[in-house]
């Protein structure tokens, strides 16, 4: 049985790579280069003007591309989309082309407030080893790295020992094995788990051999730095491929001085792994910067007379600053500075409550396009990321959309409505009702439900009052748990991606290895769990795309929105003005507050004719919230009856304004 | 008298011209070298020892000036790169401008002492030496030529907003009275909290609870030029090209003056890639002002704990400096001074594992006007961190009050009548010329003594046995007599560089086994399974590296080590 079923693979994957490229997927993808050519050449409707600008060269001598599609207002605020910068997503990257299409020639209503920056291939070297043979799952740039610390740099990559086309993995049955096939399905491999009385038959090895001979197969492969993590917010140092130290890598820092150059960038939007819509990016992360109470240093403590172990209320700690230093205008960011507080890790409650709305819209725009099938978690923001420094430094409003992974396969519905509970509904409880059930009921659903042994009722209880833990969590640790569970072990996206397309598993076959031995070859193709069928290409990317537009109409807008004058006596005069952000987000976001970026928009009057007896002829203005947040402004003028008062608006990324008023008592509203 | 010594002066004096037309190149050190002067020295140096010399700009500031590099190294002893390399630069921060004078007199003694001094020769000889006597080429320059204060062009010259108000760079100091610097402000103020000190009427000390007062501080001299009812509080600037590098850099919201991102500057980019392509560099020397401080990292508890054998090294040479340079304390900066983020030198430490030190050159304590052997008492108030009285004292009658411009009245435009005076420019911060060679001299000698301390290693075989059926076991040394290892332990487990590497080479020779050996007497070795006849590992301060391996076969072989950060070795033996 299990022979033919190999055989039947074989002949399989013999029939489909004569037919089809080297991915086993017949969708034609642009190459990085084929990309840039493309976008260099594109057409456009008339009155769009689309141009390409070159943010870096890469190690491998590849450009990285920036296209401006601008129309009816190329001064105005600009969003800024960013594909496939870990350079693994072919889908992204093809989102982005699509994309470009669509602004230059149907979705012209779409430049009429914002002109558009678009990287359709963040990471043009590693996306090109997508398109190399054999096919091998490394998407690092070109840059020379010695990953293994000997006296040679890339000398130790795969070979195609079977010449099927495709890095896979090696099995060589060892007594020191970790690895055993998954009984349900012996094309796949999990990891022998002893407590359960599974003995370890296989240890496993990239496809290749030790070039270099120290004992180890494929650990100097060519490349490279993956620059999707070589942003500077939450950069790791010391891994093997997020590079030297943040920003060491062209691809990053192209973007980076584009964005600093660029500061009318109002959002970022990226196509990639990440999906920040189908859930709201995590909170909860832990980091000092995110609490309310800090310590003071020891040394400053004494002086002040503080208790170094004790931890203050920033607000007590301002006042006490201020008075200390006799500095009124310290802020609460130089005190936080001061206190040596690191940066934000979490994303900041008044942004959560926009994102959580954005979220709901886009999970109804998802099941309206029929796209809301259960599938694999997304991936979440990583250190390093785009989308963490676009958020968290750059301080604008990021999205992430990933357009697909792979569906979850369909389960039978096991003895989960023992306990009159199941995981769905344990998600909508309160902790406080799941408590009430009282612990036999907890313990007949966790039992129910595979939870892990030590999940007894009386410690999911304590977690549960003890804020470690809270229902909605533990739906999904329980749920990830189960899903293993139910594959018999096997890795969950293995399973997935068996389910979605059989012949993405090339069956074990026996080969005469070099240094190993007697070994199988076999296993997962590459990338093979980031492509989608090759039909369902274009109906993924139609029916999502326009949520962009979606998004593009969240931008905060702000306009003079009122003014009130109101006579003090003979001569003078107040003047109330309201700034309002028409736009549903916030201004800047309050990320982008902490953050100092970007700049803060200003109101300025006239001085002409006028004498401000109180105020500042140009006022910064504050945090604006969306749908008609205000914020006022007043000044205490002394002028003739009559004169005329010209108010205008700046900001860097929500738009500019303008307005002439009468100094005589009454109201303007717009 | 008079006469006589004038005379031998001119003699003096045409001795000194012939001996620079033998092209004996001389730095003087009684004065500063402003931006150009910097320049002319380099590549007079150059000029005078082209041999010995590489001179180079490594890019242009954002103003579009040179960023002047020399190396010191002796080819006919090897290539730089072959030889451990010693990194030092100086005025990081524009402001910290005798930082310069180090790094130029540093060159010059080297090169002088070059051939008349046995010990400098040797030292040059199997060194390399890399300097950039000016980092921040930009602010350096506009302290000589644009008005200013000792505390005003640290930082590198990209606008920024800091008072948060969507302008850059609207609102700095102004020269109001015109005399070329930028002095303080006070305004008569019966409610203010200063008074004059009744000793010195040019000191001014808080009033006690109830008091009256006389004098309200306004800050440094300028005008309010945005508007915004406030003065000077956004100047020039503002990237702190000290803590714009790439070792957990933080944005400018936790760490102010960060830049856009981790070498975002043109400087630090440009010099960060030239370190980066000088992988021998095991130590550097980072000038500043001021403070009379040897300080090593960590400067944020975000970059860790160092490993102990490190700390051993930075111990070692920290308390040697601070004999070398009496008066300063060799300290932790995170720890006993402030949090930096995205500094230089914890950039080469944490992220390239060099050691390094910054040196804060002068401290305002050698500003003394007391007795030796007992303390004067000290003043209460202190005024600029040394007190006030005996810093005028000491400019009254050592310095013939050149330090001090007295207060004047002045018609403000925004603050009406008010008063400008205080320290000048060239103060403070920077030593009077007379004790400025001292300065160079006794900091340069650090940067020496640690020179001398570079890596060094001595190959030596330990014995060859022979071991039965035709194989003999091959013991090998390496040592190193100095107090920098040949890399250090940070760069040893992060796996920043190849590590150092023994190899056994022989044409009729096939290598059984090899490892290190962990305890020489005891015959204990732990065995490399791949690849033996290549052992990689590193040789530590003062200590040894033992490598043995077990070989068949016969007639010559040879043994190599080789080190980024050390001398490559070889060493023939028959078996």
């Amino acid at each position: 049985m299990k022979q033919t079923g190999k055989l039947f693979a074989f002949l399989l994957l013999a029939t489909l790579s004569v037919s089809l490229s080297v991915h086993g997927d017949p969708y034609n993808y642009l190459s990085p280069n084929e990309i840039n050519e493309r976008l260099k050449s594109l057409k456009t409707a008339s009155g769009v003007s689309a141009t390409t600008h070159l943010l870096a060269k890469t190690a491998g001598e590849r450009e990285l591309l920036l296209l401006e599609i601008s129309g009816g207002n190329p001064e105005g605020s600009a969003i800024l989309v960013v594909a496939n910068m870990e350079g693994n997503y072919p889908l992204a990257s093809e989102a982005a082309v699509r994309l470009s299409e669509l602004l230059a020639n149907d979705w012209q209503e779409m430049l009429n407030n914002h002109k558009w920056y678009i990287v359709p291939v963040g990471n043009p070297d590693g996306y090109a080893r997508f398109f190399s043979s054999p096919s091998s799952i490394n998407y690092t740039n070109n840059r020379s790295v010695n990953s293994d610390m000997d006296d040679a740099f890339d000398e130790d990559g795969p070979e195609d020992l079977n010449k099927d086309g495709f890095i896979t993995i090696i099995r060589q049955p060892h007594p020191e094995g970790k690895w055993i096939e998954v009984e349900s399905n012996p094309m796949l491999m999990k990891k022998a788990d002893a407590a359960k009385g599974e003995t370890g038959k296989y240890r496993i090895f990239p496809e290749g051999i030790d070039n270099d001979g120290d004992g180890k197969i494929n650990e100097d492969g060519p490349g490279g730095v993956n620059p999707g993590h070589n942003f500077p917010h939450d950069f790791q140092h010391y891994t093997s491929t997020d590079g030297l130290f943040a920003a060491s890598e062209n691809e990053a820092r192209g973007i980076l001085e584009f964005c600093f150059e660029h500061t009318e960038i109002a959002m970022v939007i990226t196509f990639g792994r990440v999906n920040s819509l189908k859930e709201v990016p995590k909170s909860g992360r832990k980091a000092e910067a995110d609490q309310s109470k800090y310590k003071v240093p020891e040394r400053w403590a004494k002086r002040i007379g503080l208790d170094p172990e004790k931890e203050y209320p920033i607000k007590d700690l301002l006042a006490l600053a201020r008075d200390y230093t006799g500095y009124k205008e310290l802020t609460e960011d130089q005190l936080l500075q001061w206190l040596g507080v690191g940066a934000a890790v979490n994303p900041a409650k008044g942004d959560l409550s926009y994102w959580e709305e954005i979220s709901e819209k886009y999970n109804e725009f998802i099941k309206e396009a029929g796209l809301d099938g259960k599938r694999l978690d997304p991936q979440g923001f990583s250190s390093g990321s785009i989308e963490e420094w676009s958020y968290y430094q750059y301080g604008v409003p990021t999205f992430a959309m990933d357009f697909w992974t792979l569906p979850e396969p369909e389960k039978e519905e096991k003895k989960e409505e023992q306990a009159g509970i199941t995981l769905d509904s344990l998600e909508n409880m309160t902790n406080d009702q799941f408590i009430e059930l009282g612990e036999e009921r907890i313990d007949e659903f966790l039992k129910a439900n595979d939870a892990p042994s030590m999940y007894t009722a009386t410690m999911v209880i304590s977690a549960l009052k003890g804020g470690m833990m809270d229902t909605k969590k533990m739906a999904k640790f329980m749920r990830k748990n189960k899903k293993k569970d139910d594959a018999g072990g096997a890795d969950e996206e293995d399973e997935a991606l068996f389910a979605y397309q059989p012949d993405a598993f090339i069956a074990w076959q026996s080969y005469n290895h070099p240094t190993l031995g007697k070994v199988e070859i076999g296993g997962q193709k590459p990338y093979a769990q980031l492509l989608p069928a090759s039909d369902e290409v274009d109906s993924l990317l139609s029916k999502q795309l326009s949520f962009v537009k979606e998004l593009a109409e969240r931008l905060p807008s702000l306009s003079i929105s009122r003014t009130v004058v109101e006579a003090v006596s003979s001569d003078v005069y107040r003047l109330d003005v309201w700034v309002a952000n028409n736009g549903f987000l916030p201004y800047p976001t309050h990320q982008g507050k902490r953050s100092q970026r970007p700049a803060p928009p200003a109101l300025t009057l006239d001085e002409n004719n006028l004498t401000i007896l109180e105020g500042c002829a140009r006022k910064p203005l504050g945090l604006i919230d969306g749908s008609g947040g205000v914020e006022k402004v007043t000044w205490l003028l002394q002028g003739v009856a009559g004169s005329k008062i010209k108010l205008s608006l700046q900001s860097l990324s929500a738009g500019t304004d303008e307005l002439t008023i009468t100094l005589t008592e009454g109201e303007t509203s717009r | 008298m008079k006469k006589l010594s004038l005379i031998f002066a001119i003699i003096l004096l045409c001795m000194l011209a012939t001996s620079v037309s033998s092209e004996k190149l001389r730095l003087t050190f009684d004065h500063f070298y402003d931006g150009q002067a910097v320049i002319d020295a380099v590549h007079d140096l150059h000029k005078a020892y082209p041999n010995l010399t590489t001179l180079q700009s490594l890019g242009q500031s954002e103003e579009g000036r040179d960023i002047w590099q020399l190396t010191i190294n002796n080819p006919k002893t090897g290539k730089d790169t072959e030889k451990p390399g010693i990194y030092v630069d100086g005025s990081i921060h524009g402001n910290e401008i005798q930082a310069t004078e180090v790094c130029l007199y540093l060159v010059w003694y080297l090169l002088d002492s070059y051939d008349s001094n046995p010990v400098i020769t040797k030292l040059v000889d199997s060194r390399a030496f890399y300097i950039i006597p000016i980092v921040n080429v930009d602010s350096r320059w506009h302290f000589f030529t644009d008005a200013g204060d000792y505390n005003i062009g640290r930082t590198g010259m990209v606008p920024y907003d800091d008072d948060r108000d969507g302008l850059l760079d609207e609102d700095g100091p102004d020269d109001i009275d015109g005399d070329g610097q930028i002095l303080r402000m006070r305004i008569k103020d019966p409610y203010g909290n200063w008074k004059s000190h009744p000793d010195d009427a040019r000191v001014m000390v808080r009033v006690k609870d109830g008091e009256q007062g006389q004098w309200t501080r306004l800050g440094s001299e300028g005008i309010d030029n945005d508007g915004d009812g406030q003065i000077n509080e956004d100047g020039p600037g503002y990237l702190d090209m000290n803590r714009n590098w790439g070792f957990k850099w933080q944005p400018p919201y936790v760490q102010s003056g960060a830049g856009d991102f981790p070498m975002s500057g043109k400087v630090t980019r440009a010099v960060s890639s030239f370190i980066l392509s000088k992988p021998n560099i095991c130590f550097n020397f980072a000038f500043h002002n001021s403070g009379g401080l040897i300080v090593r990292g960590p400067g944020s508890k975000l970059a860790g704990m160092y490993p102990p054998q490190d700390v051993k090294v930075y111990d070692y040479l920290g308390h040697e400096g601070e004999k070398i340079l009496p008066g300063y304390e060799y300290i932790i900066g995170g720890q006993d001074m402030y949090t930096t983020h995205g500094d230089f030198d914890e950039w080469m430490y944490s992220n390239l594992g060099i050691f390094g030190f910054v040196g804060e050159l002068f401290m305002s304590e050698q500003e003394r006007y007391r007795l030796l052997k007992k303390n004067a008492d000290k003043d209460e108030e202190w005024f600029d961190g040394t007190p006030a009285i005996e810093k005028h004292k000491f400019d009254d009658n050592v310095n013939q009050g050149q330090m001090f411009s007295d207060w004047k009245e002045f018609d403000h435009p925004v603050l009406g009548k008010i008063e400008i005076g205080g320290w000048n420019t060239f103060t403070t911060r920077i030593p009077p010329l007379f004790m400025l060679p001292e300065m160079v001299h006794r900091n340069a000698s650090l940067v020496i003594f640690t020179a001398q301390q570079a890596p060094e290693v001595n190959l030596e075989l330990i014995d060859i046995t022979d071991i039965g059926n035709g194989l003999k076991r091959v013991r090998v040394r390496a040592h190193n007599g100095n107090a920098i290892p040949s890399l250090s332990a940070q760069a040893v487990r992060r796996d920043i560089y190849r590590k150092d590497m023994f190899e056994i080479t022989g044409g009729s020779i096939e290598v059984v086994s090899g490892g290190i050996i962990s305890d020489l007497h005891m015959d204990r070795v732990s065995p490399k399974r791949n690849r033996p006849e290549v052992i990689f590992s590193s040789v530590p301060a003062f200590g040894t590296c033992e490598v043995q391996w077990i070989v068949k076969g016969s007639g010559s072989a040879t043994i190599s080590y080789s080190a980024i950060k050390a001398k490559n070795l070889k060493l023939s033996i028959k078996l």
